[in-house]
């Protein structure tokens, strides 16, 4: 029983040796040949030497491509920006024009206007004249005709008056026609 | 014999299949594999916040560097997705060809069994096939929610085009396209890292560069093919097949 259980001691400290030994904890180990530090430097160097070359020819093709690009997209820019201004004066300009335009219209729209109405009243005058001419014709002829109208009454009433005072009076006649005789005579 | 002679070489020191586990309640997960997932998030973190602090109208540095890998990631995922539809998978794609392209080379390149850990040992986060089935995953994911979204439940309608023979074979395939995606990248990284560490046990000095130097070409192609097959499949969800797209 002693002798089992010193076998069972022993297997677990056998395990735990063991155990112990190969769990040896972190650490660091300078085997220079077993880390195959030698190759591994080799090739670090050879990668960054060839890698360097390679890639480095690629980047700086490509960042002087990149930057060629944005030179030009930039020289693009700043022409458009020239011409956008060109185009703006231009704008500027055809608007000031314009607007001198209008202003020209306005000015000779306000003198056709003023001449116009300036035409139109004298055209009223004159209509006004001529209406007022006729209408002072009309009132003389109306008026001659008046006059007219009333000589002849008048006359047609001194005949019939004649008429009746001479008719039947033979003195009077007498006396008339001597009179005018006498008239006559002088 | 040879059993024997195997045990006596220092290849037995390579470590494969030994992690350093931590517990997160039931569940036991790879610590090695956290760290240095953590350590490439943050570098891909500080390159992009490097690059995105003090941005410039003529790139230069860190940013220059940064857009040019946007740019190619914008221009696989257009090749594959399509012009129409790629723009929102283009932060998808970008961040598994970036992931996996930095995780690859940080195994390749750094050392980092300069660090000593309890067990295991530190490795590229893709020489772990969780990683690579987690990526792989939710490549599936994408496809299919970017299927369901593009074309509702008409996406089923591909598993039975052009002939409802091949009704298993396309069912299969939803299988096999996360099945092969991620062991391809696990095989590839991990065969990479394992030759180079027997090579290293064998002979210590420059015999494992021309190795290392195809490890290195190797984990930049698979970190491409990786995100071009991503783009490629959920291109393909959304398209669906030609004769029945074309009907329509």
């Amino acid at each position: 029983m002693i002798i089992m259980g010193t076998f069972y001691w022993l297997a677990t400290e056998a395990a735990m040796g063991e155990m112990t030994e190969s769990a040896g904890g972190f650490g660091l180990n300078f085997d220079i040949l077993e880390a195959n530090l030698i190759n591994l430097s080799i090739v670090i160097a050879l990668v960054v030497y060839f890698g360097r070359g390679f890639l480095g020819k690629i980047l700086s093709e490509r960042q002087s491509a990149i930057a060629t690009a944005i030179q030009e997209a930039e020289q693009r820019k700043r022409k458009a920006a020239e011409e956008l201004a060109i185009e703006q004066q231009k704008l500027a300009q055809s608007q000031q024009e314009a607007q001198r335009i209008r202003d020209a219209a306005a000015v000779s729209a306000k003198a056709a206007k003023e001449e116009i109405l300036a035409r139109v009243a004298q055209e009223i005058q004159r209509l006004r004249e001529t209406a007022s001419q006729d209408t002072t014709s009309s009132q003389e002829r109306a008026i001659l005709e008046l006059r007219q109208q009333v000589a002849a009454q008048a006359i047609k009433q001194v005949e019939a008056e004649l008429s009746t005072k001479l008719g039947n009076n033979q003195t009077a006649q007498q006396q008339l026609v001597d009179r005018s005789i006498a008239l006559l005579e002088r | 014999m040879m059993h024997q002679s195997l045990n006596l070489l220092p290849l037995a020191k390579l470590e494969v299949g030994h992690h350093l586990y931590w517990q997160l309640g039931n569940l036991k997960i790879h610590g090695q594999v956290f760290i240095t997932t953590w350590i490439v998030m943050g570098l891909l973190l500080i390159a992009a916040i490097a690059a995105t602090r003090n941005i410039e109208r003529i790139p230069k540095g860190i940013q220059n560097l940064m857009e040019y890998a946007l740019e190619y990631v914008r221009d696989l995922a257009k090749n594959q997705i399509g012009e129409k539809e790629y723009r929102p998978w283009v932060p998808f794609v970008g961040t598994l060809f970036l992931f996996i392209f930095v995780a690859n080379w940080s195994g390749a390149l750094v050392p980092w069994k300069l660090i000593h850990l309890p067990e295991g040992e530190l490795a590229a986060p893709t020489n772990d096939i969780n990683t690579t089935v987690a990526l792989a995953l939710l490549v599936s994911l994408a496809y299919f929610y970017a299927g369901f979204r593009k074309r509702g439940l008409g996406y089923f309608a591909k598993y039975i085009e052009p002939t409802p023979i091949l009704l298993p074979i396309a069912i299969l395939e939803d299988f096999t396209k996360p099945l092969s995606l991620s062991f391809r990248l696990f095989g590839n990284i991990l065969a990479d890292e394992l030759v180079v560490g027997v090579l290293v046990l064998l002979v210590p000095l420059f015999v494992p560069l021309p190795v290392m130097m195809l490890g290195l070409f190797t984990s930049a192609i698979q970190a491409l093919v990786f995100a071009t097959l991503a783009a490629a499949y959920i291109g393909e969800a959304m398209e669906g097949h030609g004769g029945e797209h074309e009907a329509h």
